[in-house]
């Protein structure tokens, strides 16, 4: 083997090896900065069933992000997420209205999420819910 | 090569970057008989950078809090991703910078690459090498250990023996009488932007003073002979030497990556051999453990303040030695290189040598 | 002398400095600290004979090793030489044999309930052993399986059923050893080991409580329950064992990766270095 080929295919072994190392040093780079989903952001979200009044709303985190349960009638349940389908800013709930407002744009929710007037295209995620005793299951 | 010749047109018809890369790389002439050592100043670069992003990807999810400091390291070692990994690389890494940074020094020191014209190249140097050691003594701190609180109390309680100002210079390294909050809070902000800032710009200083001499002609071989100091400036060619690129930048890529496989090796393999356990225990204000020692690279002035009677005397002479070496250009201004024709700097240098490493060694056992 | 400069003299260099690295990397031990001394410890540790004697014996105990002193068994006031045997400061002085398995099982309480409802617990008094018969009073060690033995044991009755107990237990009491060691080992490398530590801590307790009932079938039948528990802490030390080879694996691989690289690239040196 002559001296140019030589080197042309030791450059190209370099080339190779350094490739193959520079990827395998990426990897847990990415990993490391990967955000996880933690336990918290899984699972059922368990509600004393006493913190949330009759014609009242309770705020509270659902799998990482804001979310509202509130008790319509006596006895009935409906669990929303807060977040308006407009423009993502956190709505907020007009206890003698009856309904939800956004503060960013005036979007107007009814008490199980349909829109009533302003900017949003959807109405707000439906999240399941159920009693247990004296618990609400959320999720 | 195609997309490569590409860019490099587009550069070089506005910027003249072909030229510059010419007189960097290719027609960039190193002595014939450079050696090995001459690499560690491209080892260190690495080093530093593996460092420097190290260091920013702890800085994630790192709190510089007292009440969180050592839980989020715990945090970052047990659950986030190759947390173990990025840290036990930078706390490795520093030990080896320490080691190659000595390495380095010896090899100039050896070689008289210090003297005129690089005297400056040699303070810019020396001042790094200060620098990195406070990059350790600040880094060591952050964990907020047993070890790195009581290390930090004893360093710290060193200068209290300076006269006149000894409390005082105390009490301003610590933010306070007790190593504590205020401790933590300037070590971290020399540790991540104070000193990495001097830093960046020494070492920008010491490569651009070691390009424009141009590199010294190791002092071996038979046709070697001292340069009388110049009057005006001149930088150092060697004509019918090796291009840097590709001949050097090969060695140095194969330097550089022994270094790192040793670096990696003591990572995956010997990871506990730069942690003693007071590190992997929160930090106790109330509780000092047994047996706390500086690190390896600080084991000469823990013991040498412990041989002198007085902590004043043992500052003394350690400052004094740091002093000498740091003037050293200006004390040795003979023109002569070659080590067998200075007996008595090499004698020195020699005795040098095996005093560190006696004082280190006698500092670990007693 | 200028022949010799010509190429080796930065390989001496080399050497030299290789020499100093591996002197300064041998190993050693640490040092030792001195402690703040209470005046319990002022005061009998200058004393000779009778009255000084148990300082030297506690100073190799286990209970010296975890910071339990004289006060935290007697009572008193560690802090006041003229006040430190006084009861109105809690001082209790030495017990009486019929007292001891109430003084040590102040912090002893699972032992203590166990001794009292055996064989050696209704003997008490009467010929049978306490605590310190076994244990000893200042110098007492780490409990161990081999405080069951034919010498002490005989003193009062034959060995057979003391043997049979220590032989029951001397595997579980290996196992938690090991264990213990594992834990320890990987602490020091940064693992979080609490949860296990404290698990194996407990089950530690709970074992060596077994003891002292001094029923061989009791002690049979409980055995197999914390061979159960140990072989559960023991799974999940082998999903973290199994874990730390891969990363060694993969480690291999990179380190590999870079003195391969390495090589190449000094091959790649050596041939521009051909054409001078």
């Amino acid at each position: 083997m002559n001296v140019h080929s030589r080197r042309k295919f030791l450059s190209a072994c370099l080339g190779v090896l350094g490739a193959v190392t520079a990827g395998v040093a990426a990897y847990p780079v990415f990993e490391y900065l990967s955000p996880r989903t933690s336990d918290r952001e899984k699972g059922q979200v368990t509600i004393p069933r006493a913190q949330v009044g009759v014609g009242q709303a309770h705020f509270f985190q659902f799998h990482g992000h804001p979310a509202v349960v509130l008790q319509r009638a006596p006895g009935v349940f409906v669990a929303l997420s807060a977040i308006c389908t407009h423009l993502g800013c956190i709505i907020r709930w007009l206890p003698e209205k009856g309904e939800f407002l956004c503060p960013c744009h005036a979007g107007r929710y009814a008490s199980d999420g349909k829109v009533l007037g302003g900017p949003p295209p959807k109405p707000l995620q439906t999240i399941p819910v159920a009693l247990s005793g004296d618990n609400l299951l959320v999720g | 090569m195609g997309l490569g010749n590409k860019i490099t047109d587009y550069l070089d018809a506005r910027l003249g970057v072909r030229d510059i890369l010419e007189q960097n790389l290719t027609r960039y002439l190193l002595p014939r008989n450079i050696n090995a050592w001459y690499t560690l100043g491209a080892v260190l670069l690495t080093l530093f950078a593996v460092q420097f992003a190290t260091g920013i990807l702890l800085l994630v999810y790192y709190h510089p809090i007292t009440d969180e400091a050592f839980q989020s390291v715990q945090r970052i070692m047990n659950d986030v991703p190759f947390g173990w990994l990025i840290r036990t690389v930078h706390a490795v890494g520093a030990n080896v910078i320490v080691m190659a940074l000595l390495l380095h020094m010896l090899s100039v020191l050896f070689m008289g690459s210090y003297k005129s014209p690089r005297e400056l190249t040699w303070l810019a140097g020396f001042l790094l090498l200060l620098l990195s050691l406070g990059m350790c003594l600040t880094g060591y701190l952050l964990p907020w250990s047993q070890l790195s609180f009581w290390a930090t109390t004893v360093a710290t309680s060193s200068s209290r023996e300076l006269p006149l100002i000894g409390d005082f210079v105390v009490r301003f390294l610590r933010g306070g009488a007790m190593v504590g909050q205020p401790t933590l809070g300037r070590f971290f902000a020399l540790h991540v932007m104070g000193f990495p800032l001097l830093l960046g710009l020494l070492v920008l200083f010491h490569l651009f003073c070691v390009r424009r001499v141009g590199i010294s002609r190791p002092p071996f071989g038979p046709d070697w002979r001292p340069m009388e100091p110049l009057a005006a400036f001149r930088h150092e060619e060697h004509p019918g030497g090796i291009p840097f690129f590709p001949h050097y930048v090969t060695k140095d890529a194969a330097i550089i990556a022994f270094f790192l496989a040793l670096e990696l090796w003591v990572v995956f393999f010997a990871p506990g051999l730069f942690f003693p356990p007071a590190a992997f225990e929160p930090a106790d204000p109330f509780v000092t453990p047994a047996g706390i020692k500086p690190e390896w690279y600080f084991l000469w002035a823990y013991q040498t303040l412990k041989i002198f009677p007085s902590e004043f005397l043992g500052l003394a002479v350690q400052g004094t030695a740091v002093t000498l070496l740091l003037l050293l250009p200006f004390l040795d201004r003979s023109p002569e290189r070659r080590p067998a024709r200075r007996p008595l700097f090499v004698t020195a240098y020699i005795l040098g040598i095996a005093l560190f490493v006696a004082i280190s060694v006698w500092g670990h056992f007693s | 002398m200028k022949t010799y400069c010509l190429r080796t003299a930065p390989r001496f260099l080399f050497i030299s400095v290789l020499l100093a690295l591996l002197l300064v990397l041998a190993a050693g031990a640490g040092a030792v600290s001195p402690e703040g001394e209470t005046v319990c410890i002022q005061c009998h540790g200058a004393q000779t004979g009778r009255l000084g004697a148990p300082v030297a014996a506690w100073r190799k105990s286990i209970h010296a090793a975890n910071g339990i002193s004289c006060h935290d068994c007697h009572g008193g006031d560690p802090t006041d030489m003229a006040m430190a045997m006084n009861p109105a400061r809690g001082f209790l002085g030495a017990p009486k044999e019929g007292s001891i398995p109430g003084f040590c099982g102040r912090c002893h309480v699972g032992v203590k309930e166990d001794y009292l409802a055996s064989a050696h617990g209704r003997a008490l008094g009467r010929g049978g052993p306490h605590c310190v018969t076994c244990h000893g009073n200042h110098a007492v060690q780490k409990a161990a399986p081999d405080l069951i033995n034919r010498k002490d044991c005989t003193r009062c009755h034959d060995y057979g059923r003391a043997e049979e107990i220590k032989s029951a237990v001397l595997d579980t009491d290996r196992n938690i050893a090991e264990l213990t060691q594992s834990l320890t080992a990987l602490h020091r490398t940064g693992i979080v080991t609490k949860d296990m530590d404290d698990e194996l801590f407990a089950l530690r307790n709970r074992f060596h409580r077994l003891f002292h009932n001094v029923d061989v079938e009791r002690v049979r039948n409980q055995t197999a329950g914390f061979q159960g528990d140990l072989l559960k802490i023991r799974g999940r030390l082998a999903v973290i064992d199994a874990e730390l080879k891969r990363r060694k694996l993969w480690g291999g691989v990179v380190v590999a990766l870079l003195l391969i690289g390495g090589v190449v690239a000094l091959l790649l040196h050596k041939s521009y270095k051909k054409e001078k």
